[in-house]
């Protein structure tokens, strides 16, 4: 019997659609995306190996998903307001490393940078996978991520570097 | 090493962890060599402690409540449907076996119940056939003892003398746990229930040609379905039940 990977998904689920808010940059379109990836998580849990990251198995189908969506359409980005996703920042609460403000800036230029870049840095810097599993997702050789990788942090520095 | 090129890739992937010795010792070495070298090194660091920061979950943006009730419906729905299907895989499992044994085997069987419910192993379907007898005795096997308490239901495992699959958990009434299971080898298969006692024992089987010839429609009930209601199996244990039950077999 397959393993129940409801709870594991549940528990991914904010995760899942941040990851979906970096790829598509709309709330409304992040939230079909997720539903849409866990829909075909739920239909086939059999092709996740036990034993290796559930997250990184759960965000190559919501990036396959992405760029299913992105063929149907045939569009070349989403570009809903853009204003919406500073929703991402939240409230920073009690002990934040950076201020509120510092933080914002740095999600203005992450946002800033073009999807390819993005993408990577989120996965590789925001939600620790390694390059090998990075790669796997994105379906690129290594050495794409890396060069991918070091172009959004140099870019990102530059421009968090009067922050 | 005197030859590393000190690209922004290699001082990303030090200051990441991912780079192997002996490079990243060479890396090492050029960082406390020159200044600048460590302060590219520094910045890479930066820039991931940044991105981190920006997605940490202090700042993860709340799940809208209408997308966790979406998730949640699906969840609700596809595990009905699994739970459904592994019903039918289970009938379907008994139906196979039913075409596998012939109809007096079965009257036997059903004749023999009341001494296996009282708890002595109990073997059927010697059919005077030697593969299938050198089947039977490979139901207590060390391997398969191995498997039994490894493996989830569902999964078949091969070994070097036939196909293992677990079929089902169960718990019975006194809290010891049991488990069917199939052992095929060529055109042979036995069903088996093996207890947790000491190790495990068999504690009954049936064996016999896998043919479709001599299928009788069940009427007089299921051998196996009997035996484990016999010996009130009750419900088979699934998901976390199981793992959590193997997890103490395993202790």
């Amino acid at each position: 019997m397959p393993t129940a990977i409801g709870q594991e998904l549940v528990a991914l689920l904010p995760r899942l659609r941040r990851f979906a808010l970096v790829l598509c940059r709309s709330p409304s379109l992040a939230d079909d995306l997720v539903q849409g990836a866990c829909e075909r998580a739920l239909a086939n849990p059999d092709s996740w190996t036990p034993g290796t990251r559930f997250d990184a198995w759960m965000f190559r189908i919501l990036r396959n998903h992405w760029i299913d969506h992105l063929r149907r359409t045939k569009a070349e980005g989403m570009a809903e307001d853009i204003t919406t996703h500073t929703q991402l920042i939240g409230d920073p609460g009690e002990g934040p490393i950076l201020s509120r403000l510092v933080l914002s800036e740095v999600q203005r230029a992450i946002d800033s940078l073009p999807l390819d870049q993005r993408e990577v840095l989120v996965l590789v810097c925001g939600e620790d996978l390694t390059y090998r599993e990075a790669a796997d997702i994105l379906h690129v050789p290594i050495g794409t991520v890396m060069s991918r990788l070091a172009r959004a942090r140099r870019r990102l520095v530059e421009l968090t570097a009067a922050a | 090493m005197s030859e590393l090129h000190l690209s922004d890739e290699v001082l990303m992937a030090f200051a990441d962890g991912e780079l192997d010795e002996p490079v990243a010792a060479a890396v090492a070495r050029a960082m406390a060599d020159d200044p600048r070298v460590a302060r590219r090194i520094v910045d890479f660091q930066q820039s991931r402690r940044l991105t981190r920061t920006a997605y940490s979950g202090e700042l993860m943006p709340e799940v809208p409540p209408a997308l966790l009730a979406a998730v949640s419906a699906q969840i609700e729905a596809y595990e009905a449907k699994e739970h459904r299907t592994v019903i039918t895989n289970l009938a379907e499992e008994r139906k196979r076996r039913l075409r596998a044994e012939p109809r007096l085997l079965r009257m036997a069987l059903a004749a023999s119940i009341a001494v296996v419910a009282c708890g002595i192993g109990y073997w059927a379907g010697r059919q005077g056939n030697d593969r299938t007898d050198d089947l039977v005795a490979r139901l207590d096997d060390s391997a398969i003892h191995r498997e039994l308490s490894r493996v989830a239901s569902g999964e078949e495992v091969e070994l070097p003398f036939g196909r293992l699959r677990v079929i089902s958990s169960y718990r019975l009434e006194n809290g010891s746990l049991c488990r069917e299971f199939r052992l095929a080898h060529a055109k042979e298969i036995a069903d088996a229930v093996a207890c947790l006692r000491d190790g495990w024992n068999v504690t009954f089987a049936l064996a016999g040609a896998a043919t479709d010839a001599g299928y009788v429609p069940s009427g007089a009930g299921d051998p196996m379905a009997a035996y484990l209601q016999a010996v009130g199996a009750g419900e088979p244990l699934v998901g976390d039940a199981e793992a959590n039950a193997l997890r103490e077999v395993a202790r």
